[in-house]
């Protein structure tokens, strides 16, 4: 009896390292390919830093954070980044609800058809989805013009990812639509998981279709909707192939983001310095805004 | 805790891709070209000299057939027959290549040999001290046999040569015969010269317009594929620069560029374009939609839009004229293509030394035809002749006796060419005139210079 602490402590010792053990491979991943970047982008967003093998990197405290502020670029960019994130976030979760709701009872097979249909443009390639709807935009052929012309709607072909009036909405249906298939999978598996006797409990009671919503689903799939916040203003913020495959930011800036412009910066004008300060101030509002999420949901 | 939580996750994810935008190099930097810097260099005895590769790697752009797998593979055979030096060989884009590059740049991953011309080999890897100095290949036969204006683009100074020129071209900008003729517009050509006046261009493009409607060419601006078309076009309508000529400064905020770019908004059938890049712009005019290409050289007219379907001929099998750039009296100064191969020096001497072997091989050897007619381009090397037997080969020489300034080596140039389609994107959705065109050129001239 009295060595059995020390032989738990032992145990415990050899289950705790053979838990690391297990955890070590994706540690490794984690830190060399997350952590170690991520330091060093802090790092060199205080140094002038180029390519010049011959000028060293010059260290300038927060003065690439102060000229951000006075980048008309980067202000441009911010702005279509939360216009971005303000129009897509609501609008996938609120059609995605939807879109869930109408199928969620519906047959086995009917379900999982209508899962892969909105799964699809989630598990292409940004590649081939990008290659479609630049031929759906084609200002010179584009199928859009042409039901639209057919229609009556407009009389003479719009640029659509070639003017500044229409860039970035075409931009935003596109993330639309290869947004809405994640959550709409996540809101039909939650919503097979509200307890069915709860909702019949407040039938029963005189409740409404809507009123059931609202006081017993709505509260117990407010984790999945909670988590599809967060993933889509993510996304959201993030958004980047689409706009270096489509437009390179143009026309005239009109479809630039932060994400392409932290692109933009390092890659074509070689300041990597500059280029990271703005991820550093894009990850501070992507934090801000899922902490401002996370404060709301729990209130709800 | 979980806001904690949150907030560390989210900014993991963002920094995660950021930081993939570069390092702090210094304490990285691979140890600087002592070797291979001087011809003398070249004379110290072969027992001192380390070991030749046996192996290297070379990346390439699409530089004609030097993007076609099957022919750059018979080219290395026999370089690796005659040496016993394998090359593992690389096919970049000009859509991501760069970005590849300097990826593996900040990461010490380079290749051993680039090809590609002197405005990145020279102006921007050279000129950041990742280029291997090969001035010691060129002796003064070389020197008298290449093309002066090539040779001149590939020094960076007079001791310190980043490429060796291995073909050149002009570009040009190609016309649909069968539209023009069918426009009545084929008057304002001349088929024999290959040029044609401002005037005669604007009558042209009113012609093509009254009888198809719509764009009949465009101004493409969506990057920078393929922007030495559009500033030729710009330049040479009335006769503007787009930097002076001791390359230190962009000088395309001159009046005849501007006089250029609001003639160019102000006609019909020229559309300034920011969903096109240079590449969009030819498939358009392939398959007959624009009537036009400003984006056009020798490769295209061999082998239009890379489609393998006909020499000079559209996808509708229209005839495919090429023409110089249209000017006030009608003598162009056209944009030079320069192509060559440069070394990253990764401070191995043996990949070094065999690097410069495929060099010597390709570019100045018995091979070197071969390397040229892979191409598709011009020999850069005088006493090269790789295209005796090919009639539109010998037809489109009429164009090299109009090559302009190689301006691509002004300091800078990879932040001038985003400023100009940037630019370009600007004037296109201005409303016209003078004075909104005035201040977009003056704007992005001004960021161009900033970065000189």
């Amino acid at each position: 009896m009295a060595n059995q602490p020390s032989m738990s402590r032992a145990l415990a010792r050899r289950e705790n390292i053979a838990g690391y053990l297990f955890m070590l491979p994706s540690l490794i991943f984690f830190v060399g390919f997350v952590v170690i970047p991520m330091v060093l982008c802090v790092y060199t967003s205080f140094f002038d830093s180029n390519m010049n093998q011959n000028t060293p990197d010059v260290f300038i405290g927060f003065a690439n954070y102060a000229e951000l502020w006075k980048d008309p670029v980067f202000i441009k960019a911010l702005k279509n980044t939360f216009i971005i994130v303000f129009v897509s976030v609501p609008v996938v979760c609120i059609f995605s609800l939807w879109v869930a709701s109408a199928i969620y009872r519906m047959k086995d097979s009917i379900m999982s058809l209508f899962r892969i249909i909105f799964y699809l443009p989630v598990v292409t390639g940004s590649v081939a989805v990008t290659v479609v709807w630049k031929w759906i935009y084609n200002n010179y052929y584009g199928v859009l013009n042409y039901l639209l012309k057919g229609m009556g709607v407009i009389d003479q072909n719009i640029n659509w990812l070639g003017d500044q009036r229409f860039a970035l909405w075409g931009i935003i249906i596109i993330l639309l639509t290869t947004s809405v298939g994640q959550p709409i999978v996540l809101y039909v598996s939650a919503l097979g998981n509200v307890d069915a006797t709860l909702v019949e409990a407040a039938e029963v009671d005189g409740a409404s279709d809507l009123q059931s919503f609202w006081k017993i689903r709505w509260p117990l799939i407010m984790p999945t909707t909670l988590y599809i916040l967060v993933i889509t203003t993510i996304n959201s913020f993030q958004c980047f192939a689409l706009i270096q495959l489509l437009t390179s930011g143009g026309p005239n800036y009109a479809t630039e983001t932060v994400m392409y412009y932290i692109y933009y910066t390092a890659f074509k004008l070689y300041r990597f310095g500059y280029g990271n300060a703005m991820g550093v101030i894009l990850a501070i509002f992507i934090g801000l805004l899922s902490a401002v999420q996370f404060r709301l949901a729990k209130e709800t | 805790m979980k806001k904690l939580l949150a907030l560390a996750l989210a900014m993991v994810m963002v920094l995660g891709l950021a930081a993939c935008g570069g390092t702090v190099t210094s304490t990285e930097t691979p140890a600087p070209a002592e070797t291979a810097t001087t011809p003398a260099d070249t004379a110290a005895p072969a027992d001192a000299a380390p070991a030749t590769a046996s192996a290297i790697t070379l990346w390439t752009y699409p530089i004609g057939g030097w993007g076609n797998e099957e022919t750059v593979k018979a080219l290395t055979d026999a370089f690796t027959a005659e040496t016993g030096i394998a090359v593992t060989v690389e096919y970049l884009t000009y859509a991501d290549g760069d970005d590849k590059v300097n990826t593996a740049l900040t990461a010490n991953q380079a290749p051993d040999l680039i090809m590609e011309g002197p405005e990145r080999l020279v102006s921007n890897w050279g000129a950041n001290g990742y280029m291997v100095n090969i001035a010691d290949l060129f002796d003064a036969a070389d020197k008298s046999e290449l093309n002066a204006a090539a040779l001149d683009a590939c020094f960076a100074d007079a001791n310190t040569a980043y490429e060796y020129p291995l073909v050149m071209t002009a570009h040009c900008m190609g016309i649909n015969l069968n539209a023009f003729k069918e426009a009545g517009a084929d008057q304002y050509i001349n088929t024999e010269t290959h040029t044609w006046t401002t005037e005669q261009f604007i009558s042209a493009v009113n012609a093509l317009e009254a009888k198809f409607g719509g764009t009949v060419g465009a101004v493409y601006c969506s990057g920078q594929g393929g922007d030495q078309g559009t500033r030729a076009l710009v330049n040479n309508l009335y006769g503007g620069t787009f930097t002076n000529a001791e390359h230190t400064q962009y000088t395309w905020d001159d009046a005849k560029n501007i006089q250029a770019l609001k003639e160019l908004y102000d006609l019909k059938g020229i559309a300034f374009d920011p969903s096109l890049v240079g590449g969009d712009e030819i498939a358009l005019f392939y398959n007959g939609t624009l009537k036009m290409a400003f984006c056009w050289n020798i490769a295209q007219q061999l082998n239009p839009n890379s489609a393998d379907t006909g020499a000079e001929k559209t996808a509708n099998g229209d005839d495919i004229v090429f023409m110089a750039f249209p000017s006030e009296d009608g003598n162009a100064k056209l944009q030079g293509g320069i192509w060559g191969f440069g070394i990253f020096d990764n401070g191995d001497q043996g990949r070094i030394d065999a690097a410069k072997q495929f060099i010597q091989f390709m570019c100045d050897s018995d091979h070197t035809v071969d390397a040229v007619r892979a191409a598709n381009f011009f020999p850069a090397r005088t006493t090269v002749d790789a295209w005796s037997d090919n009639p539109i080969m010998g037809e489109y020489n009429k164009l090299m006796p109009m090559l302009g300034d190689y301006y691509q080596v002004t300091t800078g140039w990879a932040q001038a060419r985003t400023a100009w389609w940037n630019m370009l994107q600007q004037v296109g959705q201005s409303d016209g005139s003078e004075a909104a065109i005035k201040a977009a050129v003056d704007q992005f001239c001004a960021e161009a210079n900033a970065g000189t």
